[in-house]
């Protein structure tokens, strides 16, 4: 996580998300799929073909592609197709659009009640007998059960988690990295899903994307990196209010 | 010919030798890499240390970021929207340099009217408009927050003060100060060992000073997975910064 400062001279932390190896696997119909739109599979980082089974490296073998360690689906409109096979940029993103990215929160093994659900526990002294962190009642007389889903000690974190609505600072198109606003679910150097933010405030909000995606092999030359107008770049004299 | 007092000639006495200074070699052997450039040690990708640094030396090639250490007292002037000329100048010493890549900061102390004030300002934030080294000196100790329960004497600087010359190949003076402090109790316990503090002079019983050393933990200093080597990254990226400055 780095600083960025804007124009105006405000600061706001920024995660670096690096776009390593991602090719498309494979295209899924609507029909195939059964759901409402199509699906494309997208591979991440490139590992090693030998510890895997046969049918699982189909996949991979038919794109042509090296095997990849995260497969992630992408709900994808008709006219947003994209070749098996083709590598994703950085680039595809960029700056002053909003993203949500989805990732596996850190693993805290088995916790207790406090923790995991916040609850507030018992004072440590003034008569208490061996009971600080412990849930308490957990039902009424009633009920004469206890209902499910009941918030109680057990193992936490290491789930798919999404945070929405970032939004994308610069890109990095040398080396394929985006700065997003704010904070990302998982640990350093964990495998993140990108996707176009879904929040209804931001339905609107891309303007002139690269569509489909962006292909380096095009006409299109784009600089070693690409600022939100919003943000102080390191070349411009210091910041003066008038 | 000279004539001695004895009368006879005295004996031929050669000229001394000329004693060559070489200030080139003296220049290059002092090298001084901002401490906020060398990584923390962790499991974070090289790549991204190495993107942190291209944005700070784009910043220092715009904007001049002066050598300075713990206890000079440096001049610095941020905009700031509210103020009369919309620039506030401030003066202090440096008890305090925290933080590594872009968001490294530094902390300024000075008393101003009878009331200690300290200042956090960050290095690479876009509205410092200019940092000036008043007195380039180094203290006894890397943190100097002991001053707050110092007597108030050791922390007021002038605010108009004229900077002190500083010559380049000269070496940073060691200021060997011992501070007096004001009595118990402080904000932190200063004379226990884990703070080694070598810049207070304790006026307090011996009873004390020993029973201080009894949260001593002698095994730290052998624990060889606390010990963090940075002579090597230090020369690459002096010598990459360096490279990077000049162009």
């Amino acid at each position: 996580m780095m600083p960025i400062w804007t124009k105006s001279g405000k600061k706001h932390a920024v995660t670096l998300l690096k776009v390593q190896d991602c090719h498309v696997l494979r295209y899924i119909s609507k029909e195939e799929s059964g759901g409402k739109t199509s699906k494309l599979l997208v591979g991440g980082k490139n590992a090693s073909p030998f510890f895997k089974s046969e049918s699982a490296m189909k996949i991979f073998k038919e794109a042509g592609v090296p095997r990849k360690q995260k497969v992630a689906t992408f709900n994808v409109t008709d006219d947003a197709i994209i070749k098996p096979g083709t590598p994703l940029y950085a680039a595809h993103f960029r700056p002053g659009q909003f993203v949500d990215v989805t990732a596996k929160t850190i693993g805290k093994g088995f916790q207790g009640v406090m923790k995991r659900w916040g609850f507030k526990g018992q004072p440590a002294s003034h008569g208490q007998t061996k009971t600080h962190r412990r849930p308490g009642a957990i039902s009424t007389n009633k009920a004469a059960k206890v209902y499910r889903g009941k918030k109680m000690p057990g193992k936490m974190g290491n789930i798919y988690r999404t945070s929405f609505g970032l939004k994308v600072w610069r890109i990095n198109t040398k080396h394929d990295i985006i700065y997003v606003n704010g904070s990302v679910p998982g640990h350093t150097n964990c495998l993140v899903k990108v996707r176009d933010s879904k929040l209804p405030t931001y339905k609107d909000c891309n303007k002139n994307p690269p569509f489909p995606t962006f292909f380096a092999d095009g006409d299109e030359k784009l600089p070693e990196d690409l600022y939100d107008k919003e943000i102080f770049q390191f070349t411009d004299p210091s910041v003066t209010y008038a | 010919c000279r004539i001695s007092s004895d009368g006879k000639p005295a004996k031929f006495q050669p000229p001394p030798k000329p004693v060559i200074i070489d200030r080139q070699k003296q220049r290059e052997e002092r090298r001084f890499l901002s401490p906020e450039f060398i990584p923390p040690r962790g499991r974070t990708d090289p790549l991204k240390f190495y993107i942190e640094r291209k944005d700070m030396i784009q910043r220092r090639k715009v904007f001049n970021i002066p050598e300075f250490y713990v206890g000079s007292v440096l001049a610095v002037t941020t905009a700031d929207p509210y103020a009369n000329e919309k620039a506030n100048r401030f003066v202090g010493i440096c008890i305090q340099r925290g933080g590594k890549g872009l968001g490294a900061t530094f902390v300024l102390r000075n008393v101003i009217e009878g009331q200690g004030v300290e200042i956090c300002y960050e290095l690479y934030s876009p509205r410092v408009q200019a940092i000036e080294v008043l007195k380039l000196e180094k203290r006894l100790d890397d943190n100097l927050m002991y001053l707050r329960d110092a007597l108030p004497e050791y922390s007021t600087f002038d605010v108009n003060m004229k900077p002190v010359s500083h010559l380049d190949h000269e070496e940073i003076p060691v200021n060997k100060l011992q501070v007096r402090m004001k009595p118990k109790p402080w904000s932190k316990r200063w004379e226990r060992p884990k703070y080694n503090i070598k810049g207070i002079k304790f006026e307090l019983p011996e009873k004390k000073m020993k029973e201080a050393q009894k949260w001593s933990q002698p095994w730290l200093e052998f624990d060889m997975l606390r010990e963090y080597d940075t002579s090597k990254i230090e020369e690459k990226i002096w010598k990459e910064v360096n490279e990077e400055l000049k162009k």
